[in-house]
């Protein structure tokens, strides 16, 4: 009787700060959506509502109307397409290149991609931004594109499941007189697609999300992405509060849908690395 | 077509054949290279270059030696900034870390049922953006009317000034705890669930208890989870920007300013990109120096006993 009590309490206990947490966290996100269809004078009023009294879409109207939402939308799309398609273009075809070739250095070139994960961001970032200007990039996507595309996260993780495509297919290909790039591109490209499809959800919100080299690289507002163009909006000393929430709101909304679709590749993406260590 | 130039083009052939799947995986890992050396390796070594000059961007650059490392140590804007960013890794270990470990603890234990709604409800704040995350944020701490003062106010205590000076940099860590505890969450949970169950069994066959399995199973098994999380937590604190820029604009008073915010300060609205450039190598020191300090704490150089 008296265990199964503090069983029962413990139980207790441990429901109700997981949810308190869970409540918490919530939290942001809900305000956020009921500060969407707030008046801004509601948005201060005393006390707080949450479904306000005079429901209306007018942030998201201004949002349209007066800040080009939807042109900032797809030139964050088209970005982060292109930059999905490339970067899993060029890590599966290094990975495979690492999984099923052996060739001289092969260890040492793979040593120096690992390391090539440690230079820090803003350390390279100045002189980075120079070479862009130089290189007549500055304020076009392919400055935003060019330097993040080949990772080397990338190519590690394709290379792991690279390795498990059968080497006997690969050489019976080679036998009907295949060329490496279409034994490449025909055989081991489909047999990864899981892998593919884990890695393109990383890349694809890796890129969504990205903010400080955009900001930088695209000076031109009518080329800017959405989190550059959400930064702008934010003026500490005046701002429409309703609609940069209703922006935060619908710029969150395409990588939210994309992860109720594809849950178990997004799990498994983010935690690739720690079970790789 | 001369019977010459079919007898070069098959020896072509013949010598492609041969040698083909020696130069194709070359070919294939070559873009990589040649952006990391293009993209990476240059830029690293021209920052160095860049440090060691004055340079505004345009014009001649003078050489001044160690100049900028040495002003650097003495700029107390640079220091504070130093400062808050250390302080925001190390409430980022005090905060994060140890909620995480509880959470993956209590979602691991077999009292809990509705895993993946918790697993998966933690989760999701990583998949905002900084931007977004941060905004959000500008709701819930304003001086004036953010939720936690109305909170507050309900509750009769005055409001407090959770973007000013004092507050600053606890509003900026919880933008940061908010949007990280979770993933960090999923990281122990893989760790805990790579413990094999037998030393569990083994434990309680010999009578140990709860804390004591905690103690000498769970903690000395999650080293690796550790030591990981505890690298990419590290790294992340110390290249913080978005949170404060946007939540307080580094201030007040650099106040909540990190050394990426100094950086980019001082190489893009300032345009002293060499002082910006020693800047953002000492970040790079601090960063593999402390990663280094980590692995070496972890063992990680040690052989296995």
């Amino acid at each position: 009787m008296d265990s199964t009590l503090t069983v029962r309490a413990q139980r207790t206990i441990a429901y109700g700060f997981l949810f308190f947490i869970l409540i918490s966290m919530a939290t942001p996100f809900v305000w956020m959506i009921s500060n969407t269809i707030k008046e801004q004078s509601e948005i201060f009023q005393m006390p707080p509502t949450l479904i306000p009294d005079e429901p209306h879409l007018r942030n998201y109207v201004s949002l349209f109307e007066d800040f080009d939402f939807h042109k900032h939308f797809l030139n964050s799309a088209f970005i982060a397409v292109v930059h999905t398609a490339s970067h899993l273009f060029l890590a599966s075809l290094a990975g495979f290149a690492f999984a099923k070739y052996s060739f001289p250095l092969k260890n040492f070139l793979f040593l120096v991609l690992l390391g090539s994960m440690m230079v820090p961001l803003y350390t390279i970032f100045i002189p980075l931004f120079v070479l862009v200007i130089r290189l007549g990039l500055v304020d076009s996507y392919a400055g935003v594109i060019l330097p993040g595309v080949a990772g080397a996260f990338g190519i590690f993780f394709m290379k792991q499941s690279m390795e498990a495509v059968p080497g006997e297919l690969l050489d019976s290909a080679r036998i009907d007189g295949a060329s490496e790039f279409r034994i490449y591109w025909q055989i081991a490209l489909p047999l990864v697609r899981p892998a593919l499809a884990v890695l393109a959800v990383l890349a694809f919100m890796g890129s969504w999300n990205d903010f400080v080299w955009p900001l930088v690289v695209l000076r031109s507002r009518e080329l800017q992405t959405l989190p550059v163009v959400m930064a702008g909006m934010v003026n500490l000393y005046r701002m429409e509060y309703g609609v940069v929430m209703a922006a935060s709101l619908l710029s969150t909304l395409p990588i939210l849908l994309l992860f109720l679709a594809l849950q178990k590749q997004f799990v498994q993406g983010l935690t690739v690395g720690a079970i790789k260590s | 077509m001369s019977s010459a130039s079919i007898v070069e083009e098959r020896g072509l052939r013949a010598w492609w054949s041969r040698s083909e799947r020696k130069i194709v995986p070359y070919a294939f890992i070559s873009p990589f290279y040649i952006l990391f050396i293009v993209f990476s390796v240059g830029p690293l070594f021209y920052a160095l270059y860049l440090s060691l000059h004055r340079w505004p961007g345009t014009g001649p650059m003078r050489h001044v030696g160690l100049g900028n490392y040495t002003y650097l140590a003495g700029d107390p804007v640079f220091l504070k900034s130093l400062w808050n960013t250390v302080y925001y890794a190390i409430g980022a270990f005090l905060f994060i870390l140890p909620l995480a470990l509880l959470l993956a603890l209590l979602i691991n234990s077999t009292l809990i049922r509705m895993k993946s709604l918790f697993r998966i409800g933690y989760f999701l704040p990583i998949l905002t953006s900084t931007v977004a995350a941060t905004i959000m944020f500008l709701l819930i701490f304003n001086n004036q009317f953010g939720l936690i003062n109305q909170g507050l106010a309900s509750l009769g205590i005055p409001a407090l000034k959770w973007l000013d000076e004092e507050l600053v940099k606890i509003s900026v860590l919880a933008v940061v705890t908010w949007r990280y505890t979770g993933i960090n969450v999923l990281y122990f949970l893989t760790g805990l669930q790579s413990i094999p169950p037998e030393l569990y069994e083994a434990a309680q066959v010999d009578g140990a208890g709860t804390w004591a399995q905690f103690r000498y199973i769970t903690l000395p098994q999650l080293r690796p989870i550790a030591l990981f999380v505890g690298v990419v937590t590290m790294i992340g604190s110390f290249q913080l920007f978005a949170e404060p820029l946007l939540l307080a604009n580094g201030g007040p008073n650099d106040a909540s300013l990190t050394i990426a915010n100094y950086l980019y300060r001082m190489g893009f609205t300032n345009a002293k990109l060499g002082y910006g450039s020693a800047i953002g190598w000492v970040l790079a020191l601090i960063i593999f120096g402390l990663s280094f300090f980590q692995l070496y704490l972890f063992g990680a150089f040690r052989k296995e006993d």
